[in-house]
């Protein structure tokens, strides 16, 4: 049953986000704008939580003629968008200085309407237009603090997100050819239909991996991700890196025969990310970098995971919600850890006990533990995983993934060393406090929440 | 007289006689000038608008004189004819008011406006010309009528620049009149038609046909700034600012390409050009011009130069677009051609309000302009990522159809020089971009002015934001009915079925 689509609510979602930016107009708006900040991604969330999927919105005079649409995959990583957007917005709210709080609000905006728009479009111009902006946008993020170390990161996040750009450009191109309408829901046959397939497929998956840190088209990422200022991060690694998996979701032949060796390169590829960066992240001494490489290492287990509904295409109705899940879970934990690298230590000692407790709940959540996400991530992934036949590697992969939770710990080992030696008794403002602690509880109410969303 | 033969007359009399009286008032009476320029502008825009929605609903605009035996003074209006007129008629007003800014106290400013009317009333005729000799008559009064301006400025190194243009277009008008010439004495007077002439003609005459083509493709590549031809382009953007943003986005280099437009679908017959293996050569030339165009502008410190290198790489998608054999790739070209004018024109607008309000003329002195000029770097910034092909603004629905259409019609390298290009492009705008905003001001700006609350003076604040709107909408709103797509699949959609 599909449900009518509420327009003002998808309006709102992406255009108050879009908007919000001419509040930078005028100089002397400088608390509306702080204010406004975690506002600004709550029609998104309350679009994700409260209407009735699937619906679809046809916009026939916008672009080359739009759709959007939202469906439970759609509305997972909407959830995981807006609510990681609004905590760090809160967050945002004390802990940007006034030193160019307006140029900062500007791309923050830009960027968010990217992240949510791109989640709810349901064709190829609607989708590479929100993916740009939000690419684009985000340059503005990661330089932010203007130092050298983030002009440099500036720039070669660009370049990569250019060539990016350029492979996708090229897939959808290519992938239109053969196709009749510009829906998203067509490129997986569209694909398999045509006579370039390989090379639309390599196309997609690089494109995308720059965005979702595939190993070799990685490297912007340790650089870019930890320069932006904390709330920063937190969005970059934890929602917008996702949606370079939501774009392999949805453009990727998943579900198509004949694409087993596409799969099992990219698990391949994904185990390359999920060890490799474990070496690199442990001798990193930021402990914002080493959370970079940790999400490289995590989006290398969500690599696996699409590379095995390649594989696999008899499983990928039932290891595509999965990865959806694996998404939710490991964005908010990720933007938890990113914010608590902005906190101090409360004067009250009685306290820290308790800080160090809740800095260690969305840790705990990636590795697994019982009453986690992660436990229900982990385990969801690896009751897909096992009872896919014909799987490649299927004899080395309870030893891989075991080793994949070795790199995840010894990642965040070392995040937690290094943030006990960068963490100082002082004070930040409430919204910083309350901005974490909400993102936490998100996090950690994600083990009750999820089963109601199976 | 009817009203049909009537409207495309007073289309090309408004700037005519606006031309004259211009020329006829005193120096001094500023006012009054700037009201007939408006006003004519204004006139004109209602009388284009009228004739494309009677085109749009199938009216036929004709008239024609007998001129000497076998030649004829010929105005039509097709749809192809109204894009160009509608181009030209939209941003000659927004030029008109930037004019009246941007020369507020400089000299001679009735000549200016006076040669910028003929002008403009040239760039009406070479849209609304219907056939090959009417077209060589404008296109000439075009190439006459733009000298005054380019050497406005009187210096030495204007009148190099005057001398230098003056030299390839009369060249090349040459080459032109000799192609047009010959192809009279093949078979006479040839007005444009939609499908072409030739379908279907004799094969003894195809050698001699392939050799007018190339004549008359030489001659009119000039003006649109094709490599090898393409030197004084760059020599040129010493003309002030609103002279670069009409010779670059609406008349000079638009003659050009509209002219091969013409050649290749209203004479030759696109199924035609194609049999005779003319299509081919010139996509290859019209690809290594949007290479050569854009490796060039990365070098450029100048800024007008950078865009003027800029401006050889972007026309050269239009030719390039038309040589794809295929509807989609005919409506690339052709949407483009309106596109590229009005992205163009918004960054000549920025370019000469960074000259005129802070001093600045090279790129390297743009560090921390954006705080300083908001206004103007939101539109600089917007136009650049429209060059560079980003969604939703023009520039990438015109890469997206030329994609399309190149894949359509097997030529598959042409997305790959598509994406060069966008890449290239990026390497030259984006470093722009970055100083604007990201940069802090290294120092006081060469030659600040201020004018009140505004950042700039009034009539040089809003032209570029008024058509950095119109390159975000038409890119946004590109399905439906009203936007330059739209026109252009109409236009292509003629060409090959009727």
């Amino acid at each position: 049953m599909s449900g009518l689509p509420p327009v003002t609510l998808i309006a709102a979602s992406v255009l108050l986000p879009l908007l919000y930016p001419l509040l930078a107009a005028r100089s002397g708006w400088h608390g509306l704008l702080r204010a406004a900040l975690p506002l600004l991604s709550m029609p998104a969330l309350l679009l994700a939580l409260l209407s009735v999927a699937p619906w679809t919105l046809e916009l026939p005079w916008l672009l080359l003629g739009s759709t959007w649409m939202l469906d439970e995959v759609r509305r997972t990583f909407l959830v995981l968008t807006a609510l990681l957007w609004s905590t760090a917005g809160l967050y945002a709210v004390g802990y940007l200085g006034a030193e160019r709080l307006r140029r900062f609000c500007v791309f923050w905006g830009l960027t968010l309407s990217g992240n949510l728009g791109l989640v709810l479009a349901g064709d190829i111009a609607s989708f590479y237009t929100f993916f740009a902006l939000m690419t684009f946008a985000g340059y503005g993020l990661v330089v932010h603090d203007g130092s050298d170390r983030a002009r440099f990161a500036g720039r070669v996040y660009l370049i990569m997100a250019l060539l990016g750009e350029m492979a996708l450009l090229a897939g959808f191109l290519l992938v239109a050819r053969a196709l009749d309408s510009l829906l998203l829901a067509d490129i997986p046959a569209a694909i398999t239909a045509s006579n370039e397939a390989a090379l639309i497929t390599a196309l997609f998956i690089a494109g995308f991996g720059v965005k979702a840190g595939l190993p070799l088209l990685h490297f912007w990422l340790p650089l870019a991700h930890p320069v932006a200022p904390t709330p920063a991060s937190a969005v970059l690694s934890g929602a917008m890196i996702k949606a370079g998996l939501l774009g392999w979701l949805l453009t990727l032949p998943i579900g198509e025969a004949g694409w087993e060796v596409a799969g099992q390169f990219l698990m391949l590829m994904g185990f390359v990310g999920s060890l490799g960066a474990a070496l690199f992240g442990v001798l990193q001494r930021d402990p914002k970098t080493v959370l970079a490489w940790s999400s490289i290492s995590q989006m290398g287990l969500m690599s696996v995971l699409v590379g095995a509904a390649m594989a696999a295409p008899g499983q990928a109705v039932l290891l595509v919600p999965v990865i959806a899940l694996f998404a939710l879970h490991h964005g908010l934990a990720k933007g938890c850890l990113f914010l608590a690298v902005g906190l101090v230590l409360p004067a009250k000692r009685i306290l820290r006990p308790l800080l160090w407790l809740l800095l260690a709940l969305p840790g705990l959540s990636l590795l697994g533990l019982p009453f986690t996400s992660g436990e229900l991530a982990k385990a969801a992934m690896k009751n897909a995983l096992s009872t896919a036949s014909n799987l490649p590697l299927a004899e080395q992969l309870p030893m891989l993934l075991q080793a994949a939770t070795l790199a995840t710990a010894a990642l965040l080992a070392r995040y937690g060393w290094m943030l006990w030696l960068k963490l100082e008794s002082g004070s930040v403002a409430p919204s910083v406090w309350s901005g974490w602690i909400l993102a936490t509880l998100c996090s950690a109410a994600l083990f009750w929440w999820l089963p109601g969303v199976r | 007289m009817s009203i049909t033969a009537l409207l495309p007359i007073l289309a090309l009399l408004t700037s005519l006689l606006a031309a004259v009286v211009i020329f006829a008032l005193p120096e001094n009476s500023h006012r009054l000038r700037t009201l007939v320029n408006l006003l004519a502008a204004l006139f004109k825009l209602g009388i284009v608008a009228v004739m494309t929605w009677g085109v749009f609903r199938g009216v036929e605009f004709s008239v024609s004189f007998t001129m000497l035996p076998g030649v004829s003074f010929m105005l039509r209006a097709d749809a192809l004819a109204m894009l160009f007129a509608g181009l030209s008629a939209v941003l000659w007003f927004f030029t008109t008011i930037y004019a009246v800014g941007y020369l507020e106290d400089s000299p001679n400013r009735s000549r200016f406006f006076g040669f910028f009317s003929l002008c403009v009333a040239s760039t009406m005729g070479i849209a609304l010309a219907g056939n090959l000799f009417t077209f060589f008559l404008f296109y000439e009064m075009l190439t006459l009528s733009t000298y005054p301006l380019v050497v406005h400025r009187g210096t030495e190194k204007a009148l190099q620049a005057g001398r230098n243009y003056i030299i390839y277009t009369l060249g090349g008008g040459v080459v032109l009149l000799l192609g047009i010439a010959w192809l009279h004495g093949l078979t006479g007077d040839l007005a444009f038609r939609e499908t072409g002439h030739f379908q279907g003609s004799d094969p003894a005459m195809h050698g001699q046909l392939t050799l007018v083509f190339i004549l008359l493709i030489a001659g009119l590549a000039v003006k649109a700034g094709m490599f090898p031809v393409h030197g004084w382009l760059p020599q040129a953007m010493v003309a002030p600012a609103p002279v670069s943003a009409l010779l670059h986005a609406v008349a000079v280099v638009k003659a050009g390409a509209f002219g091969i437009v013409r050649v290749v679908y209203d004479i030759y017959g696109i199924d035609f050009a194609y049999l005779l293996g003319l299509l081919q050569p010139l996509a290859w030339l019209a690809a290594f011009t949007i290479l050569y165009g854009s490796v060039r502008a990365l070098s450029q410190i100048d800024l007008k130069r950078r865009l003027a290198f800029s401006t050889i790489s972007q026309v050269s998608y239009i030719i390039l677009g038309i040589t794809l054999f295929g509807p989609i790739g005919t409506v690339g070209g052709l949407v483009h051609l309106l596109h590229q004018g009005i992205m163009k024109i918004t960054l000549f607008f920025c370019a000469g309000n960074y000259a005129e309000t802070l001093g600045v003329h090279r790129v390297d002195e743009l560090d921390g302009a954006g705080p300083r000029m908001p206004a103007t770097s939101v539109a600089f910034t917007v136009a650049a990522l429209g060059m560079i092909g980003v969604p939703p603004l023009a520039g990438f629905i015109t890469k997206w159809t030329m994609g399309a259409g190149a894949l359509a019609a097997g030529m598959d390298w042409v997305v790959l020089v598509l994406l060069v290009s966008s890449l290239l492009n990026a390497a030259y705008f984006l470093p722009i971009v970055y100083r604007l905003w990201f940069c802090p001001i290294a120092g006081p700006w060469p030659a600040e002015r201020r004018w009140g609350r505004l950042e700039t003076n009034v009539w040089l604040f809003w032209p570029p934001l008024i058509t950095m709107s119109m390159l975000v909408l038409v890119g946004l709103l590109a399905a439906t009915a009203l936007s330059p797509l739209s026109w252009a699949q109409l236009i292509a959609v003629r060409m090959y079925l009727s």
